[in-house]
């Protein structure tokens, strides 16, 4: 029960940021919208914990609810650090040809 | 036919003078790309004779490349020759012609120096032994033999070097073998010597030219 309230005040704390964030508009509205997704699935996941249970042992996990949801985490954050890693290459990718066309363009 | 050297370079000022010299009157034009360095490379090179380029941010070896052989394109015509040499002094600018003589007769589109084909080189041991066993073994599963895959020292058609594309870091040696052999050119080799006294690609750097080589898949 505590762990769930201080999971709810720790996602309604990333719901207020993220919204500061969109009015001081240092988010766009994809990602504003993105985001606002991802946090409310979250809040709703653990306000349903125990019907969660029951969906996990259907699943066929042998933990609780909560342990399920960890899993899922886990694979959601491997996943967002691939996107970044290849956003990050793609960056790079640009710098280089930026530098490139500046060499060339000087000479 | 104009024969085109790239050399990129970085913080290579007390070799890169004695490579241009050395390279200059066995080609037509000389191109070093400064890579960002921190010393006097550029001015090394061109009071040695060079075309100076200067990248304002240190890219890579495969960057300072790329923008040399972009700006000789912009000039060659597509039989003419482009050459990828080092700025360390390590690769011999006497073995130059052997490098360029399948292509002057027709016979190659690409080829690339190796260290395995005459004695003389005196490769470290774990380069020798460990990192170029496994290279040879990662490019002959994807059909390609060949003894040096390797090789920065390099001579290509200006037809064939506009097809290619490669990445920034050390990964462009894989890059260019295996474009090469999918666009089934004609790959050739031709023995080079180098001599060490810098080991080159470590066991780490190798293993990053893997990862490379799959980041780039995936991306592009």
């Amino acid at each position: 029960m505590w762990q769930q309230l201080l999971a709810i005040v720790i996602i309604l704390f990333f719901l207020v940021k993220l919204w500061l964030e969109k009015r001081r508009r240092l988010i766009n509205r994809q990602e504003f919208l993105f985001w606002l997704v991802f946090w409310l699935t979250a809040l709703v996941l653990i306000i349903l914990l125990k019907p969660l249970d029951y969906v996990a042992g259907q699943l066929g996990f042998s933990a609780s609810g909560i342990q399920a949801l960890l899993y899922l985490a886990v694979a959601i954050l491997t996943y967002f650090i691939f996107r970044i890693r290849l956003r990050l290459t793609k960056i790079e990718q640009d710098i280089s040809r930026l530098v490139e066309y500046l060499a060339i363009k000087k000479k | 036919m104009t024969v085109f050297c790239v050399i990129p370079a970085y913080n290579e000022e007390a070799a890169v003078g004695r490579v241009v010299r050395e390279i200059l009157p066995l080609t037509d034009k000389v191109v070093v790309v400064d890579d960002g360095s921190t010393d006097r490379t550029a001015e090394a090179a061109r009071t040695a004779g060079a075309v100076t380029l200067r990248h304002v941010l240190n890219r890579g070896q495969g960057a300072a490349l790329r923008t040399g052989t972009d700006y000789c394109l912009t000039a060659a015509k597509v039989d003419d020759l482009i050459v990828h040499f080092d700025a360390d002094g390590q690769m011999r600018a006497e073995d130059l012609p052997a490098v360029l003589a399948p292509l002057r007769e027709g016979r190659a589109d690409i080829c690339f120096g190796s260290r395995f084909l005459r004695e003389g080189n005196q490769l470290p041991p774990v380069k020798k032994h460990l990192i170029m066993p496994l290279a040879r073994l990662f490019v002959r599963l994807l059909g390609i033999k060949t003894t040096d895959p390797q090789s920065g020292f390099r001579a290509m058609t200006a037809r064939l070097a506009r097809e290619l594309v490669w990445s920034d870091g050390r990964v462009h040696c894989s890059e260019i073998l295996l474009q090469a052999h999918q666009a089934e050119r004609r790959l050739v080799e031709a023995p080079i010597i180098v001599n060490y006294f810098r080991f080159g690609t470590n066991t780490r750097q190798g293993f990053g030219i893997i990862k490379d080589l799959f980041i780039g898949k995936l991306i592009n």
